[in-house]
């Protein structure tokens, strides 16, 4: 298929990132209480349980849109934040309107990430989410320049969204509390950007099982 | 070893230690909306309020400040996490009255990014508000990078001066100066000597050697400068005011306001050691000690160690510090 992603596909996606974070919040937790105070494996479990219970509507938009401010409403520090206006960022591209194709998909996905980067100052390298989320959305935008379809194009994010989290264990902390800690957070992964590639890997298998069904 | 605190189920901290709060007390403080802290009698609509937002764990900060003469309401987040940007938009729009809302916020990555999400909905929304972010803890940034350090206990003097400049009917603008002067003017650095349990997970936020005790270490275990073995009061209070004194470059003949906090283990009996060694340094080196404050005001489980505040005061700063104001746990009468 070439395939497009609509409510249907969205809500699996969404089942199966929080799938995949249940399956390994024990980990992230354990990576956070190297840096810090060890909960961001609960957090995000919180986090995930809005991607389940924001399913009830009809386009992508509106589901994005009530995903966003559900995991605004989470209290999860950072992780919230950022996840939630990463979210509710996506609805700001008028590709969300309708069903997602891979221009589509990268363009929301790209608004996404601008309404993160507006309020963190964290880039690629500061050992943050940011380390796994810009690679993972700059091949979403080199899959549509290769003509691929949704599926593979949520291969490579989820592809890249884990390469850029393993990068993270080379590099020396700089934003939130883990700055503190600088050269010891070095040979760990850093928690948030270990969520996003879990996240992503979500992400792609249930589009991955959506067009073996097909 | 386990984690012994009596807590009933580790999701409903929160909720039900803000329950105990307004049950607590009801003449000063309800509970409100999504877990929001007001004042019992809001103040009227003619005058600034003030707004705070913040992690819980660090009780009685922040929520035991809301009152007459200071705060107008808080929004207490999860366990040292902040509170989404939803639920401050819902306590700027419970306590907004004409003259608008100063939104005080302590310079910690969750709280920050939760307040400008906060004030990016408020603009849109047309609200009248304007935020100070507090940023005083010496040990977390270079005095040239005041963006890097944190908020410690200094909120108390910024809520208390702010609060009671609100109570006697100056404007938005007026208060956030007042609160501003008072923000560039103090200097917090903390000392921890053994490490807290995270009610959630029941693991120790950060490991200290039995014979250690670090400077600068965060309300959340962040790391701070200087690991060494425990000293004494007087020399531990020598060391840390030294490098307030040197931060805020404190000179003679100034009028300084000193708070000495407990971070939650450490007794009254050790705070009250400590402080007699800064009123005695202070006073050999001709700095008044103006006015004082020893207690427990922000505290992070039971860790011990200290945070130790110095803020320099001037009349109308003075003033205000002496304003009276009726909160769960700091009252001026």
């Amino acid at each position: 298929m070439t395939g497009t992603i609509g409510q249907h596909e969205l809500s699996q996606m969404f089942r199966s990132a929080a799938a995949r974070i249940r399956e390994r919040h024990g980990e992230l937790s354990v990576l956070d209480s190297v840096s810090g105070d060890g909960d961001h494996g609960t957090t995000m479990l919180r986090i995930v349980d809005q991607l389940d219970i924001a399913q009830s509507s009809s386009e992508p938009k509106t589901i994005l849109h009530d995903a966003g401010w559900k995991i605004l409403n989470v209290d999860g520090g950072a992780s919230s934040s950022l996840l939630g206006t990463f979210f509710l960022g996506m609805t700001e591209a008028p590709e969300c309107n309708s069903p997602l194709d891979c221009p589509a998909l990268a363009a929301t996905f790209e608004a996404g990430l601008a309404a993160v980067s507006k309020q963190t100052r964290a880039r690629p390298g500061d050992k943050t989410m940011m380390d796994a989320l810009v690679p993972a959305i700059e091949s979403l935008r080199a899959a549509v320049h290769a003509g691929k379809s949704v599926v593979e194009a949520m291969q490579d994010a989820a592809g890249a969204a884990r390469a850029g989290a393993e990068s993270t264990s080379g590099l020396t902390a700089r934003f939130g509390r883990a700055k503190f800690l600088g050269e010891k957070t070095r040979g760990h992964q850093d928690p948030g950007a270990a969520s996003i590639a879990l996240l992503f890997e979500g992400f792609s298998m249930a589009l991955a099982e959506s067009k073996e069904t097909q | 070893m386990r984690m012994k605190k009596f807590i009933n189920r580790p999701e409903n901290i929160v909720p039900e230690l803000l329950e105990g709060l307004a049950l607590a007390f009801p003449d000063k403080v309800r509970l409100t909306g999504s877990n929001l802290i007001a004042r019992a009698v809001p103040k009227s609509k003619d005058k600034v309020a003030l707004v705070t937002l913040g992690g819980s764990g660090h009780e009685p900060g922040l929520s035991g400040f809301v009152g007459e003469g200071m705060l107008d309401a808080s929004v207490a987040g999860e366990i040292f996490a902040a509170p989404g940007a939803p639920r401050v938009l819902e306590a700027i729009k419970l306590v907004h009255g004409d003259a608008g809302v100063l939104l005080v916020v302590l310079n910690h990555a969750g709280d920050v990014l939760s307040a400008n999400i906060t004030m990016d909905m408020a603009k849109r929304e047309g609200l009248n508000v304007k935020m100070i972010l507090t940023h005083e803890d010496i040990s977390s940034g270079p005095k040239d990078q005041p963006e890097e350090r944190r908020g410690l206990v200094g909120f108390l003097p910024v809520y208390k001066v702010a609060g009671a400049a609100a109570e006697q009917g100056r404007t938005l603008d007026q208060c956030l100066q007042i609160a501003q002067r008072m923000e560039q003017n103090m200097r917090t650095l903390a000392v921890a000597v053994s490490t807290a349990t995270h009610p959630s997970t029941g693991q120790p936020i950060f490991e200290l050697g039995d014979d250690e005790m670090e400077i600068g270490m965060g309300q959340h275990g962040e790391a701070g400068t200087g690991r060494m073995k425990l000293k004494t009061a007087d020399e531990t209070a020598e060391i840390m005011l030294e490098m307030l004194l040197a931060d805020l470059e404190a000179k003679v003949g100034e009028e300084l306001l000193v708070i000495v906090n407990g971070a939650g283990a450490t007794t009254l009996m050790e705070l009250l050691i400590l402080f007699r060694r800064v009123s005695q340094v202070l006073k050999a080196k001709k700095i008044k000690l103006a006015r004082a404050k020893v207690g427990e005001f922000i505290t992070t489980q039971e860790q011990a160690g200290i945070q130790m505040m110095i803020a320099r005061l001037d009349a109308e700063l003075t003033g205000l510090w002496d304003a009276p104001c009726d909160t769960p746990y700091f009252v001026v009468r």
